[in-house]
Order: structure tokens, then C-alpha cells, then sequence
């Protein structure tokens, strides 16, 4: 029999599991544990089908959801022909489908006419799954055991009943055992909830119709994704860039290399070239690189669209196995949010080739989660805080990048806790809420501007983690934009601050009562030659104090008087002079292995001893590379007495990536160094 | 002896006068005065000149503070905080509402960083001082505003909700400094913690506060003039009413004030008409404003937005976006037709009011269309004009010359509709209800004329169009009670509590709740109170605000109570402990109500018959009959294609549907297709 569906039922089916999915969410909220589910909406809802196809989401997590389908369907494998009325399932393995450990995914299947049809899934971060420190993030982590508890597809529930053993052993690995016992109750809580709003939508539309409706959205919405793609010219597309290891502590960045291949209206990401995993947390899945590949595609192509597994049919994704973007047991996964990011930057690279003007600079570039915990003697309790503070957006061809605001990987997630519901839950002063000025990559349009929050320890003892990226290695700028401030940590004590000897990353440092941790999340990158700024922007800008007098100098070339105002004869000259004084070397083809690193992979620029002096750079500086492509490439100087004088050697990836050949300028510029390569910290 | 309900929306005022004696309700309308609001009330009573000695109430739904917000016209906001906290309204919450996008901006902060003063001051979370308020700063704020133009400023402090002294004490330098500013202590606004929230409401109270308390005070005053003795009521956003002086202090409570009398009023209808469950519909000059109402009860939630800013007092869950029937067409850069949010407001008004209007508006539009007619009086005062209309719609057709000016003016209409329906679906589709389930309730001066076109998306079938329809907001007022609501933060953990001492508590705040009543006029047995708690698990975050009975039981019978109201609102229930967070007292002083008069069933619909007039419909011309509303008796039924007029609306029924008058001179509305 086949079913016809008119056109408002099909609207009001597909809007009704999108509600239904919001119901879940709003009842999620008000009933977890967690702060970074009550207070900062760190968790996701979706629908699914029996073919683990998502069928429906709703202002979800990308980052959640967009992977999701994965881990449904190894569950579904590893239960194939014995998942029955009354179970539920629950699994959170960074290796077959999930994000970092803390986010638990619970599968919750129902059947109608003795059938699985529709099913409703959740995946929540909880505050603590074990693990080697309080909150389970650990940036020096060497293995999955110092993570937390990893969980495979087990059943919670059997048939109705509860898994008494499975809970026991939640209870025995977590810290805050009732708290995590009352997340995954709100989880079940929110599925019941879906699950009898699914039936009375069975009732009122008849089951078939439902089953249609959803084919038909999946289609409808696969059939759009497909229009978008075919709009874009048939070709390859390159770009590379690192993730901050460190090996034994030296620093050693991983490579992360893609080559995006449009052709009709399909694409293939593929990860090629990208490093090995190495046992540090950079490693990820490819379910969570595929999502930085899919937001970055969504964003540029079609922002308004609906997500479902349809929209996700034309994309395809290929991966070196056990690489940082394919990680295998049993190396760290915790880094989901920084390798989902860097997949959305090598995105940007490849599509600011083909559509420069629908991308933006690079945005902050790393999730930044900061962890404390400890034990509050006033409230005769644990704690955990957890909070990851927003950093700049990129500058785009209509806008200046919007600062302190999440990028467009994340959900709409609050990244920040208010001071005052922080301070009535454990023993912390907030002492500093503010924007960071000249964070935001200088530009045409500027980046964002990052977050500088600073958080003291009132009472007793507390250990404290944080794991970023983007702390060495800045966020980089397109068309001409300058890169933004990368990440900064550190610890206050009377007044004193000291940097975190690793940048960005820590593993149980300890903290003492009056020591305050400084938490500065990174800007986004700029957009076009900050030359090319309306010198009454960047006036505006020192005026609100976004931008510094001297930096509108320095970046910008906006020369003011004492009232604020441009100086125009001044601002003529500075802008004249620094548009000579610009570095530039012809390109040698040249094929010598352009990477080394320990157990990561970095591009070096070989040049002698003659031409390094020549241009004030020294050895192990980081430089970036501009050709006639919107985006900089980055590597590392090595000084080579057999390397040619006066020109810049690039292999053909550099080649292509810069858009350049033998012979042509290519355009040098100079990065803050806080390490180099094989440097120790 | 007579009752007045006023409702001032951005295009018209509109009055509902009732007289006990008589028993009837008589309705009236006139310009909205946006310079002089007040003028504008007083031409809807009677013309203006009659005496006010005789009234026992006048009540008042206006929408001058939501409008100064929308339009971003209100009163330049400073604000004094705590050192470390300049930068809150503008960090906001970091969150993005528009995933997916790279070039989606975060929503500006209400106050302009350069006009933000961090001072030292510090207070723990209990309340006790870390630092104390550095007062030499505060006169040093002082002294700089006070070389400014007097505008309004936002005190606003961490954690004032648990100890406000700080704030009290900058706030009394501040006033005492700097008459004529409108200054308002974040506390005072919203006693509650999350200082983003807190602040932000306090920033929009500051915003339209200027606005809001100088018309209330000269509206008052004209009305002492004319011998009115009462207090004047104001309809808040929670949907009771309260004195124009705690209006003035707390704007921010008025925000959603105007369409919260349309709910009031449509509570009140469907309950007599025996329709329980409603979408309410009300589209006037400037907005338009949906609300969907259960069982006859509308939602009331703290948890709500305006634009992108949290606005945490309580208020019926309404659904606001900017298009209304003054709102402007106009053309992006992108050659993508746009109707609102910019509005031509009264003055000058649609293109059609001949007041040297000159963009295109819904309004024009619909004229065009046939829909409205140049020789219907909208107002008392004036009549719509074709040829300004028709000139205005050429700024639409000389962008897309493949347009002739009725293609134009058809394409306005329905982006204006799609506007509508979105709103619709976000308060029915996108929170599990099926629209076709509810009836839609058509009113504001622009409802009714939109009214069936939605319905037809939704395949609704049934449209409910009041009597006086571009005045029901205003009746809404008139059947509204006095209400207050007052919070009291009580964190104590459930089993540690004595009932007593619980009880004691709750004495005492209901003692308070009605001694303010009793102070701003209402008679001692016509107070009622109800007393709610927030509750919560120990370890949670949210409470759930839980209705206590009226005399709460023993401490054990309240746990009961909490863990079957969260199974039921989060289908599960804690063996845990369950903590009290806050003490919540509601008090209602019930005023008298008018009642609704029956609607004559006397008459012949040919005497209401005007005429036909060609309306365009789906690209096609029809011939349409027009009639006299008022004229048309109980029982009279007319078929689509047709327009109803009467002072102050038209109601369209479209080729397909019929309409028929019910017992109260309401039209139902009702698809044939």
C-alpha cells in the first residue's frame, strides 16, 4: 500500500519530532545534575530510525549530534536481533562513535506493532566519569584509562528492568556518584517523555504516515544538500594545520592534512597525509572530524537548512586509520573538540579557495574546557566546575567577528557560568569577567575579541585542568588578515601571574586557597589587509577599547591624535611605508621531505644561514606563507646550508595550497614564537 | 457609574467604557498620539471632553515601552557595576542562537560599553561584604553624569538579589546627585540571582523607563483633571493589573502589557462561548502577538526573551514578532521583498492616511487589494486615501519591474502572513500542538483582515473574530484583576524545615502582599493570596516553582507533592533530598466586571448589505460583498467572497469560507473547503 501524505501533514510531522525533541531538551535542562547540562545546555536530543539514520533534531550540539549516528549504529550492530521492548542502552566509547568520555549517549528504543520505528537518543556531558583528574579532563593525558570509565553499548535497562550491576559500577568509577545516577535518571526521564509523545503521534497520523514522513524530509532535505554541492566547481582542494602535542614535553604538532574533492554534487573529505596518533590528547574519531567537516560545509553552503541524516548522504569522509583523526584503542579521544575544530580550519583553508567570500578568519580554534575540583568544607561537598570560556569568531566579508560568542561548531551552548550561581555553588570568587582586548585578528573586518575571566579558590585545596589548543600555534586570518592571540592560562597568587608551563594545557595542577586560575580564550582571525581598515573603524575601536591605541598603529597603521581622532596625514604615511616594507621570496620547486617532528609532522621552510638574516627570522621561528589563495600556510624555519639562497623551496601540496608556481612571490610573515619545535617546556 | 479600559498600540488608542446602569458596553478609537500619548486616551473617551468624576476604574494596556524597545527609541542607558563586570551585558551568555552560520552577529549589548562604570564594591554570595562600596567613586560617577543630558542609569551589583544594601546606598547618592534621571537598583527590578539576567532586565527597565513613567505621569494628571479620583491601573505583562506608580517604577513588568490584555480578554471569551482551547491572534499598527492558550489557561513564564535579551519577570508566554499593519515593505540589497520591523507608526502613518507617509505598508497594501476601502472610516477622524497608496507601492514595483502594483501589493500581504505563521508554529507545531486543534482568535485593528489567510496554512478551520475586535485588548484590561506577585529567596533543605516555621514565613510575606494591596485601594475581602514554592532536588540547579494548596500540609505531604509534580513534569522522581529555594506569594485583588451584552437578534442581513467591490485573491479578482457589520444580526451568515466592516477593523472572508454571527455579535469564521 503506498501512503500519500499532503503537504501540511508532512510539515507537521517532521516540525512534531523536531518538538518533541525540544521537549526532551527543556526537560533535560531543568532536571540534571550537571552544570554543564543545567547551566550551559552541554548536551544533545535527537531522533532516530531503524536504520540509525537521525531523523530530527533541534538546536542541538553539532558537535553531539552530527556524530551520533554512529555510535547508534554500532549499538545497533552489537545488539542486532536482540534489542526488545523495555531496553535501554548506554555507551559513551570515544572509538566507535563518541565524542570524549564524558558525553554518555543513551539509546532508548520503541517499539510500535511490535516494530522499532522511531527512537528517541540523548547524549549528555556529565561533570565527572572518572579518570585521572576531577571533571576527567586531562590535557597531558597519555592513554584512554587516565580519561574515565569507557563505557561500549551495554544495556541500562533489559526488558523494563534495571541493570543493577551496570549502575553499581557507574556509581563505583565516577566522582559525585548521585549526581551521575541523577543525570542519566534525567536522560531516561526526557526519553519516557519522547517516547509518549512518539506513540500519541503514532495514534493521531497512523504509523505509516509517520515512517513516510520521514523518508520523504530525509529525501527532500538530502536532495537540497545535493543542489548546494552541485553549485560548486568540480576540483580538489588542499590545506593543512596542526594540533599542539606535546611528546615527553617537547613540543611536537600533529598535522592535520585534507584534501576536499568536490565532484557533481557529492564530496570526499579525505584525511591523507594526516599524522599517526600519538598518545596525547589531539586523537579523535573520524565520526567527530567528519562533523567539523560537515559544519564547515553547512555553514558556507546553506546555513538555513535542515540537519538530518540526509543532508549527510552526498558528504563522504576517509581517514588513515589509527591517525589523530581516526583514533584507535588505546590511544587519548578527549580531544574531540579540538580535533572537530582544526577539521573545521583545513576546511576553511579548502573552501576559502573556491568561495572566498562566504568564509570567514579563522575562528578561536579550541573548545578550551577548564576543570576544577576539590572538596567546599562549607557545603560538605565535592565539587566540580567546569566552564569553557568562549573565544572570538572570525572576521567575514559583511562583519566584524562577534567576540565572546560561540563559533559555529558548537551548539547553542552558554560556555561561561554567571559569577553568582558559581559562588553559591562552590568555594570560588569570580574576579574578572571581560573582554580581551586586541585579542581579535587585525583585518578589513576584525576577529572577535576572546574571553579573560579570572577565578579565585576561596577555601581549601582544589586540583585544576585545562585542555586547548590554539595556545602556541594562533588562529589564522584570510585574505591578507592577521592572525588573532592564541589562548593564554595562568595562575595568580598576590598579584603575580605566571603562564602555564605547557601553554593551554594541565593535568592536576594543585591549587591552594587565594590562588586564582586566568583563563584567556583566543580571537578569531581577520579578513582582508587590516591596511584596508576605514581608519574611523579602527578610531571607533580604540574608543570602545576593542582595539589599543598601539595597536591601531602597529596592525592597523591608524595613526590618532590626543582626542581619539584619525590622523589622516600620519595614517597616509605609516599605511604607505608598511605596504613596502612587506616580505616577499620567489618559489623553488623543490621535493625534499618537507616535514619532521618526533611523533608529529611539521612543515619546514628550508632556507640558509644568508637568506635567514637576510629576513630576521631564526631557526625554529613560525612563519606563515601567503600566495594567491585566501589562506596563509604555516611551517616552521629551519636554517639548511644546502638549501638555495633568496627563494622560498615548496613542495607541490605547498604549491597548490598557495595557488602558486616556480618563480612566483610568495608573501612571508613572521608569528609570535612561544616554542619551537623540539622545544622543551 | 462607569469602568474604562484604554489600550494605546503603536497606531491606535482604543477604549472600552462600560456603564453599570445600562449595562452596555460602548467602544471607541482614535489615533495614537505618539508625542503626547495621553491626548491620544483622552480622544478615545468620549472625543475627550467629557467629565471622569463618574468613573470608578480606569484601567490601561499600553505598549509604549515594548514600541520605545523595538523601535530603539528609548532613553540612552548608563550603568554602574562591580569592578570585573563591565563587560557582562556585552559577554551576554556566549551562547549562539543561530547555528551553522558564520555571519551570525551577537545581539549588541543594551548598554554602549563607553557608557559603562565598574566601581569597587563586592559582596559574597551570602551577602556578607568582601569589599566594601567605594562611595568617593560612586560621587565621582555623579559628577561626570551630571554634565550629561539627564538620562537613565542601571545600578547594578553582584549578588544584590541576597543583600541590596550596596546597591540602595549608590542608588539614594545617584538620585540625590542627579534629578530627573530614571534610575532603577537591579535588585529592586528582580530580586534574583544570574547576574546576566538580572542585569539585562534592569538595563531594559532603565531603557523604556523614561518613556513609560513621563506618559504615565501625564496621563494621570489629565485624568485628575477631568475629576478621575481612582488610582490609574496598568496592565502588566503577567496578566493583572497594578497602579500607574508601580508601573512607573518597574516598566519592564509592562513590556508584553498590551497583548497581555488580549489573552485576559480571550481567557475570558472562549470561557463563555464554552472554546477552551485558543490561538490567539492580535495584530495591530506596529506588532503582532501570538499566545496559545489550553484548557482556557495561558501560560505564564519567566523564562522569556525579547528579541535576544532576557527578560525574567514573570509574563504570559507570548510570542511577539515585528509586523503589524503600519509596517513598511521595502526592498534589500539582496532584491528580497522584506515587510517590517520598521513601521510607519501613527504619524505619519501608512502611505494611505494622506499624513505625508510615503513608504508602502500592509496597510497601503490591502487597500490595493480591495480588501480595505477608501471610504471606510478606520478612526473617528479620518478616512484611507488610494492615490498616496498607490504611489507608495511604486517604490516596490520600480525595483521589480515585472510587478504591476497589485502583484506588488499581493507579494507584501503574504510575506507579512509568512511572518505571522512562523510565529504561530514556534508557539503550537514547534512545542507539540497541531494548530488544526485550536481556534484562532482575530483581533487587534489588522487581525481579522489576515485572520482566514493564516488559518488556510494550517488548514485551521474555525476563526473567532470578537465584537470590536481592534478593542478587545483594551477589554482585556477592564475584566482584569489587581495582581502582584512577591519572591523571597529561602534556600533550606525540605526535611531540615519545620512546617511552622515554613508557614510562619509564608504569614509574613502574605501579610506584606496584602497590606501593598490594601495601600493602592483594594477592600480586604475582595484580596484573595496563593502561595508556591520553588522546589528542588539537593544538586539541581533549576527549581520547579510547585502551587501549594492553601494551607500547606505537614513538611512530609509537600515532598509528596514536589516528587509527583517533577514526575510529572520530567517523568522521573529522586530518592534524594529536596531543597526549598524560593517562597513565592501571588495576591489577587478581584475587581468587578463588566458583562458581556447579547447581541441583537433583530434585523435583516440585506440592511447590512453595503454593496460589491472587486478584492484580489490568489492573483484573481473577485467580486466581493461588503457589509455593515454592526448591521448584521445573531444567526446572519454570509459567504466568502466578503469584507465586514466596522469602525476600527475589517474582517475578510475568503473565497471558500463563510462567516456567521454568534450570540455576543462575535463571527465565526469556518472553511467550506
Amino acid at each position: 500500500m503506498t501512503i500519500t501524505v499532503d503537504p501540511i501533514t508532512l510539515e507537521v510531522v517532521c516540525e512534531g519530532l523536531i518538538s518533541i525533541v525540544r521537549e526532551m531538551r527543556a526537560s533535560i535542562i531543568r532536571a540534571s545534575y550537571s552544570p554543564a547540562i543545567y547551566e550551559l545546555d552541554d548536551f544533545s536530543c535527537a531522533m532516530f530510525n531503524a536504520r540509525a539514520e537521525m531523523v530530527a533534531q533541534s538546536e542541538d550540539h553539532p558537535g553531539h549530534v552530527i556524530p551520533m549516528p554512529w555510535s547508534v549504529r554500532c549499538a545497533m550492530e552489537d545488539f542486532e536481533g536482540d534489542i526488545n521492548p523495555g531496553d535501554i542502552i548506554v555507551l559513551n566509547d570515544s572509538y566507535r562513535g563518541g565524542t570524549h568520555l564524558n558525553d554518555v549517549t543513551l539509546l532508548f528504543p520503541v517499539f510500535e506493532d511490535g516494530e522499532l520505528v522511531l527512537f528517541p537518543a540523548v547524549r549528555s556531558h556529565w561533570a565527572d566519569v572518572g579518570g585521572m583528574t576531577p571533571g576527567s579532563y586531562s590535557g597531558l593525558a597519555t592513554s584512554i584509562f587516565q580519561e574515565g570509565l569507557r563505557i561500549p553499548p551495554i544495556k541500562l535497562y533489559e526488558a523494563g528492568q534495571p541493570n543493577k550491576a551496570v549502575m553499581a559500577l557507574i556509581e563505583t568509577n565516577m566522582r559525585l556518584p548521585e549526581h551521575r545516577i541523577g543525570d542519566l535518571k534525567a536522560m531516561v526521564g526526557a526519553c519516557r517523555i519522547a517516547e509518549q509523545r512518539l506513540r500519541a503521534m503514532f495514534g493521531k497520523y497512523g504509523l505509516g504516515t509517520v515512517v513516510e514522513c520521514v523518508r520523504l524530509n530525509l529525501d527532500r532535505c538530502e536532495a537540497r544538500m545535493r543542489e548546494r554541492i552541485a553549485e560548486l566547481p568540480d576540483g580538489t582542494y588542499e590545506h593543512e594545520d596542526y594540533l599542539e602535542y606535546y611528546d615527553d614535553g617537547h613540543f611536537d604538532p600533529v598535522l592535520m592534512r585534507l584534501a576536499l574533492t568536490v565532484a557533481g554534487d557529492e564530496v570526499t573529505a579525505d584525511f591523507a597525509g594526516s599524522n599517526p596518533q600519538v598518545p596525547g590528547v589531539v586523537n579523535s574519531s573520524l565520526a567527530v572530524a567528519g562533523a567539523g567537516v560537515f559544519v564547515a560545509l553547512k555553514a558556507t553552503l546553506d546555513p538555513g537548512g535542515t540537519v538530518n541524516q540526509g543532508v549527510f548522504r552526498p558528504i563522504h569522509l576517509k581517514a588513515p586509520e589509527a591517525s589523530i583523526v581516526d583514533v584507535k584503542p588505546d590511544a587519548p579521544a578527549g580531544a574531540h573538540g579540538e580535533v572537530r575544530k582544526r577539521a573545521v580550519s583545513v576546511m576553511l583553508g579548502c573552501l576559502a579557495q573556491i568561495v572566498p567570500e562566504k568564509v570567514s578568519g579563522d575562528l578561536s580554534g579550541t573548545s578550551f574546557p577548564n576543570s576544577m575540583g576539590g572538596y567546599d568544607r562549607k557545603r560538605n561537598r565535592n565539587f566540580v566546575f567546569l566552564e569553557a570560556p568562549a573565544g572570538g569568531n572570525g572576521g567575514f566579508a559583511g562583519n566584524d567577528g562577534s567576540s565572546a560568542f560561540m563559533n559555529v561548531d558548537f551548539g547553542n551552548i552558554r560556555s561561561i557560568h554567571t559569577a553568582e550561581q558559581l559562588e553559591n555553588e562552590m568555594p570560588v570568587l569570580v574576579e574578572r569577567s571581560a573582554l580581551r582586548a586586541d585579542s581579535g585578528g587585525a583585518g578589513k573586518t576584525r576577529g572577535g575579541l576572546g574571553l579573560d575571566r579570572k577565578i579565585r579558590l576561596l577555601d581549601g585545596e582544589a586540583v585544576y585542568s585545562v585542555q586547548s589548543d590554539r595556545a602556541v600555534i594562533p588562529p589564522f586570518g584570510v585574505l591578507g588578515g592577521m592572525h588573532a592571540d592564541p589562548v593564554r592560562v595562568a595562575v595568580s597568587e598576590g598579584g603575580q601571574e605566571e603562564a602555564l608551563k605547557v601553554p593551554g594545557k594541565a593535568t592536576g595542577r594543585n591549587l591552594r586557597a587565594g590562588q586564582a586560575v586566568v583563563m584567556q580564550s583566543a580571537g578569531g582571525g581577520g579578513y582582508g589587509d587590516p591596511l584596508a581598515r576605514d581608519p574611523e573603524r579602527v578610531a571607533s575601536d580604540v574608543a570602545v577599547g576593542y582595539v589599543s591605541a598601539d595597536a591601531a598603529k602597529t596592525e592597523y597603521g591608524v595613526v590618532l591624535d590626543r582626542f581619539g581622532e584619525v590622523d589622516e596625514m600620519a595614517t597616509r604615511t605609516v599605511r604607505g611605508v608598511r605596504k613596502k616594507s612587506i616580505t616577499q621570496l620567489p618559489v623553488a620547486d623543490d621535493e625534499t621531505p618537507s616535514y619532521s617532528g618526533i611523533r608529529g609532522r611539521q612543515r619546514r621552510l628550508r632556507l640558509p644561514p644568508v637568506t635567514v638574516r637576510e629576513l630576521g627570522l631564526d631557526d625554529g621561528d613560525l612563519i606563515e606563507m601567503i600566495g594567491i589563495h585566501a589562506v596563509p600556510l604555516r611551517a616552521w624555519v629551519k636554517v639548511d646550508r644546502d638549501a638555495p639562497a633568496g627563494v622560498a623551496p615548496l613542495d607541490n601540496f605547498a604549491r597548490r595550497v598557495l595557488g602558486l608556481k616556480a618563480g612566483d612571490q610568495v608573501t612571508l610573515r613572521l608569528l609570535p614564537t612561544l616554542l619551537r619545535p623540539g622545544q622543551k617546556t | 457609574m462607569r469602568m474604562i479600559g484604554v489600550d494605546v498600540g503603536g497606531t491606535f488608542t482604543d477604549a472600552v467604557i462600560y456603564d453599570r446602569e445600562s449595562g452596555q458596553l460602548q467602544w471607541s478609537k482614535a489615533s495614537t498620539t505618539p508625542a503626547q500619548p495621553a491626548d491620544g486616551v483622552l480622544a478615545a473617551i468620549d472625543g475627550g471632553d467629557a467629565g471622569l468624576a463618574d468613573v470608578v476604574r480606569f484601567v490601561h494596556g499600553t505598549t509604549i515601552g515594548t514600541n520605545a524597545f523595538l523601535e530603539r527609541k528609548g532613553t540612552p542607558v548608563w550603568m554602574v557595576t562591580t569592578e570585573g563586570f563591565g563587560d557582562t551585558l556585552e559577554i551576554a551568555r556566549t551562547n549562539r542562537t543561530v547555528l551553522y552560520d558564520i555571519t551570525t552577529l551577537k545581539a549588541p549589548p543594551l548598554v554602549d560599553r563607553r557608557k559603562v562604570f565598574e566601581v569597587k564594591e563586592r559582596l559574597y554570595a551570602d551577602g556578607s561584604v568582601a569589599q566594601a562600596l567605594d562611595t568617593r567613586r560612586i560621587a565621582t560617577i555623579a559628577e561626570r553624569l551630571k554634565q550629561k543630558e539627564p538620562a537613565a542609569l542601571a545600578v547594578c551589583f553582584l549578588h544584590s538579589y541576597a543583600q541590596p544594601r550596596h546597591e540602595a546606598e549608590a542608588v539614594d547618592m545617584l538620585r540625590a546627585a542627579l534629578p530627573g534621571w530614571f534610575i532603577s537598583a537591579s535588585a529592586d527590578v528582580l530580586p534574583e540571582m544570574r547576574e546576566y539576567e538580572r542585569f539585562n532586565t534592569t538595563a531594559l527597565n532603565c531603557y523604556i523607563g523614561p518613556v513609560t513613567a513621563g506618559y504615565l505621569e501625564a496621563l494621570a494628571g489629565k485624568l485628575g483633571a477631568r475629576g478621575y479620583q481612582a488610582s490609574v491601573f496598568i496592565m502588566i505583562s503577567s496578566g493583572g493589573i497594578v497602579t500607574a506608580e508601580r508601573a512607573s517604577r518597574y516598566p519592564v513588568q509592562t513590556v508584553l502589557s498590551g497583548p497581555a490584555g488580549g489573552v485576559a480578554a480571550a481567557q475570558h471569551f472562549g470561557g463563555l462561548l464554552g472554546l477552551e482551547n485558543l490561538i490567539t491572534y492580535d495584530m495591530g499598527g506596529t506588532s503582532t502577538d501570538v499566545c496559545l492558550i489550553r484548557d482556557l489557561r495561558a501560560p505564564v513564564t519567566t523564562d522569556q526573551y525579547i528579541e535576544e535579551y532576557p527578560v525574567r519577570t514573570p509574563q504570559i508566554d507570548i510570542h511577539t514578532v515585528g509586523a503589524g499593519g503600519g509596517s513598511i515593505a521595502w526592498v534589500d540589497s539582496g532584491d528580497i521583498l522584506k515587510v517590517g520591523p520598521k513601521s510607519a507608526g501613527a504619524n505619519p502613518g501608512p502611505a494611505s492616511y494622506g499624513r505625508g507617509g510615503k513608504e508602502p505598508t500592509v496597510t497601503d497594501a490591502n487597500l490595493l487589494l480591495g480588501r480595505l476601502s477608501d471610504d471606510l472610516k478606520l478612526a473617528q477622524s479620518f478616512a484611507l486615501q488610494r492615490p498616496p497608496a498607490e504611489a507608495a507601492i511604486e517604490r516596490v514595483t520600480e525595483r521589480f519591474p515585472d510587478l504591476d502594483p497589485l502583484e506588488a501589493a499581493e507579494g507584501v500581504i503574504k510575506i507579512a502572513i509568512a511572518r505571522m505563521v512562523s510565529a504561530i508554529k514556534e508557539i503550537s507545531v514547534s512545542r507539540g500542538y497541531d494548530p488544526r486543534d485550536f481556534v484562532l482568535v482575530a483581533y487587534g485593528g489588522a487581525g481579522p483582515l489576515h485572520a482566514a489567510l493564516i488559518a488556510q496554512e494550517f488548514d485551521m478551520t474555525h476563526v473567532l473574530v470578537p465584537p470590536s475586535p481592534g478593542n478587545f485588548s483594551a477589554f482585556g484590561a477592564l475584566i482584569s484583576d489587581v495582581r502582584h506577585e512577591h519572591v523571597r529567596t529561602h534556600v533550606a533543605d525540605l526535611s531540615e524545615t519545620e512546617t511552622a516555621t515554613l508557614e510562619t514565613r509564608f504569614a509574613e510575606i502574605e501579610t506584606r502582599a496584602v497590606a501593598d494591596m490594601e495601600a493602592e485601594g483594594i477592600a480586604r475581602q475582595n484580596i484573595t493570596t496563593s502561595r508556591s514554592t520553588g522546589m528542588r532536588y539537593v544538586g539541581q540547579s533549576w527549581d520547579l516553582i510547585v502551587p501549594l494548596p492553601r494551607k500547606p500540609g505537614s513538611i512530609g505531604e509537600l515532598g509528596q507533592w514536589f516528587h509527583g509534580q517533577h514526575q510529572r513534569r520530567f517523568g522521573y522522581q529522586m530518592d534524594g533530598g529536596i531543597e526549598i529555594v524560593s517562597l513565592r506569594v501571588s495576591a489577587t485583588g478581584e475587581v468587578e466586571k463588566p458583562q458581556m451584552p447579547r447581541w441583537s437578534e433583530d434585523g435583516d442581513p440585506e440592511d447590512a448589505f453595503k454593496g460589491r467591490r472587486l478584492v484580489k485573491f490568489e492573483g484573481k479578482m473577485h467580486e466581493a460583498a461588503v457589509y455593515d457589520r454592526d448591521l448584521l444580526p445573531k444567526d446572519a451568515q454570509v459567504r466568502g467572497a466578503a469584507i465586514i466592516e466596522e469602525m476600527g477593523s475589517v474582517t475578510v472572508v475568503p473565497p471558500h469560507w463563510t462567516a456567521e454571527v454568534g450570540a455576543y455579535g462575535e463571527l465565526h469564521l469556518r472553511s467550506t473547503s
